[in-house]
């Protein structure tokens, strides 16, 4: 089952946002989304279209998501993501604490909807986007393939001596390097702090490795950029992290 | 995670009670200067009785027997009292307007009693002269007659704690008003919260889709230049309504110590480094710049913070440079962090105009003035380091550009 086969449902009072998320959610290449704009019409639509996910507002017309969340629960385990315009902790954390998947605070980006909804699938079905591209890395001439963890360069690189040139087509990263890059593309032209990256590489007590990750970044900027040492794809944003574009 | 809620209400209560104080000592002292004025009106209207003594010094003894004399005839007559002598035996060898329920001779036990209380209800006053006793009596209802005594250590008691016993009532007021304030003050201010929570939560519905359909019309393809440029400015003020609507609301539970603090141990350089990053992936490299250094020993800092509250500062004043930046340059904003003694220093900078003299003001002044200018972010930036014990200080630069500063107490940890 792809991605993009889950059916989601959504709940909320508003037609006019109902209608706003679910061309969102459609544009995005969902292909089964239904609303509901009550709990008891949400009840209805649940038993009859068995979604797979539920975008839920906290304060509906007869009654409140939190409710009806746990109503849904006794039957199933279905993933709920909050959609509410409270934005209090005490709110966020009783959501969360209700066993909710996320809790988006309106108002939102649909960016932001969309990535979370599927960051939300992906953990609780564990599915991979059907679209091989995203594992795939383009960097110019060459692309990282983090489905085997392999960078393919196209053409021969320009600045290594003639003797590597044939063997470099095919480079494998070590775990190390793969967690890195991994990071920085799903944060792709975004920033990615040295602490976010240490996090991923060493998960905990992940302070006082930044030399050790200069290092990786070292290594990892050879295997990938044309000219290492003026990188075009890997930068270094002084003081901050590393951004991959 | 701890929770740890703030102080400022405690000092607003601390007012209620002391005007609440003043009031108990003004209803006080208005209650004993009433006694006195009704005790000193009464006191005048209140016939004054002949007792005992004088009726036995106008009583002589001639031939005929017992005679009174005739101004204390002319007196027991008016106060409409009378009078009565017993000899050793207890029976009345003299009475003067005797009521006729009253007996003619009296046992002993009865002459106790009645010394003590009442005589057939009339208050009666005895005076012993030699062998015989005096017996005065007042009319019915006209005097109260009880008589009141107290084991001797107790009142040596009450005299070494009564002090004490002020003192208690004291606290017992001052803890019952205090309680009785806090609470009804609490109340006004939980008001005030809902009223701001529900402007703020009526306006996220609407704004989530000026946000989403402005973001997604950007991109359209329909539109010319101009109108994407205009869409642009219609998301980004979407966004900049974003986050007033949620200053607005933290402001007022900062406001009144409703927002719980959620501490955790973390360490701010991370988090400032994470902010800057994502404020920097967010504008333009036109747009603006950030140029951060930490100091070696400010990187192993760590403090107990509100994460999500610290966050917010920090965003607010790179949000707040960005807007007070000169057009049509870029924004630089140098970041810096150090360790001195037991605090962790942070200070923001940019090349922007600077803050107002105005604005400057109403940051310092410690009174809460009524808001002359919008300077909301920044009041938010004051709150949040205020409420985790901080300091902070916001100034302009010698070269123009605002200046601010930020202490948090700070422990070094080397490992996790």
């Amino acid at each position: 089952m792809e991605l993009y086969d889950y059916k989601i449902m959504l709940v909320d009072d508003e037609p006019e946002l109902r209608r706003m998320v679910k061309d969102f959610l459609v544009k995005e290449g969902f292909r089964y989304v239904v609303s509901a704009g009550s709990c008891r019409e949400a009840r209805a639509v649940y038993q009859r279209e068995q979604p797979r996910l539920i975008l839920l507002d906290v304060m509906l017309p007869d009654g409140d998501g939190f409710g009806l969340l746990q109503e849904m629960h006794k039957e199933s385990e279905v993933p709920v993501i909050f959609l509410s315009a409270k934005d209090e902790d005490e709110d966020r954390l009783h959501g969360l604490g209700l066993g909710a998947d996320d809790y988006i605070t309106k108002p939102f980006l649909p960016k932001e909807l969309i990535l979370r909804v599927k960051a939300v699938l992906k953990r609780v079905y564990r599915v991979k986007e059907e679209d091989k591209e995203s594992e795939l890395i383009r960097l110019g001439v060459c692309s990282v393939d983090l489905g085997s963890g392999l960078v393919r360069w196209n053409s021969a690189r320009e600045n290594v001596s003639e003797s590597s040139k044939t063997k470099a087509q095919e480079l494998t990263l070590t775990a190390k390097e793969y967690a890195i890059i991994e990071k920085l593309a799903a944060n792709r032209g975004r920033i990615v702090t040295i602490d976010a990256l240490c996090e991923a590489v060493w998960q905990e007590g992940n302070y006082g490795y930044e030399n050790t990750l200069i290092v990786h970044i070292r290594r990892l900027r050879e295997k990938i950029e044309e000219d290492p040492s003026h990188p075009k794809y890997l930068l270094t944003v002084r003081g901050l992290g590393y951004k991959l574009i | 995670m701890k929770v740890r809620s703030g102080l400022p209400g405690i000092r607003k209560a601390l007012y209620y009670v002391m005007a609440l104080m003043l009031i108990i000592w003004l209803t006080l002292i208005a209650n004993v200067i009433l006694f006195v004025v009704i005790a000193i009106r009464y006191h005048q209207e209140t016939p004054e009785y002949v007792l005992g003594g004088e009726v036995m010094e106008a009583l002589t003894l001639t031939e005929n027997g017992y005679e009174l004399s005739v101004p204390m005839q002319t007196t027991l007559t008016q106060m409409r009292q009378w009078a009565m002598l017993l000899n050793e035996d207890g029976e009345v060898i003299w009475s003067y307007r005797k009521p006729v329920e009253v007996k003619e001779s009296y046992t002993r036990s009865e002459i106790a009693r009645m010394s003590k209380w009442y005589l057939e209800d009339y208050p009666v006053y005895l005076r012993v002269w030699d062998d015989q006793i005096m017996v005065v009596g007042i009319p019915k209802h006209s005097m109260w007659k009880y008589n009141v005594q107290c084991p001797t250590p107790w009142i040596d008691y009450i005299k070494n704690i009564w002090i004490w016993i002020v003192l208690f009532d004291f606290s017992l007021v001052l803890i019952s008003a205090f309680f009785f304030t806090r609470k009804w003050s609490k109340n006004r201010e939980q008001v005030r919260i809902e009223w701001i929570s529900g402007i703020s939560h009526d306006i996220r519905t609407p704004l989530s889709m000026v946000m989403g359909y402005s973001d997604a019309l950007q991109n359209s393809e329909n539109l010319s230049v101009e109108e994407k440029r205009q869409m642009e400015v219609i998301r980004h003020q979407s966004i900049v309504m974003k986050e007033l609507v949620e200053d607005l609301n933290l402001t007022s539970r900062l406001e009144y110590s409703m927002q719980a603090l959620r501490v955790e141990k973390l360490r701010p350089a991370a988090v400032l480094r994470e902010v800057a990053a994502a404020f920097l992936s967010d504008v333009s490299e036109k747009e603006a710049d950030i140029d951060m250094v930490v100091s070696g020993q400010a990187e192993e800092i760590w403090t107990e913070a509100d994460r999500q509250l610290l966050i917010r500062a920090f965003r607010n004043l790179l949000n707040n440079s960005m807007q007070h930046g000169e057009q049509q340059e870029t924004t630089v904003i140098a970041l810096r962090m150090w360790k001195e003694r037991r605090w962790c220093c942070i200070s923001f900078a940019d090349n922007g105009v600077g803050y107002s003299q105005e604005l400057l003001n109403q940051l310092h002044s410690r009174k809460k003035k009524k808001i002359v200018q919008n300077i909301g972010g920044l009041n938010i930036v004051q709150k949040i380091v205020l409420a985790h014990g901080g300091k902070i200080r916001f100034e302009n630069n010698k070269h123009g550009g605002s200046f601010c500063e930020i202490r948090l107490r700070a422990y070094s940890m080397k490992s996790k």
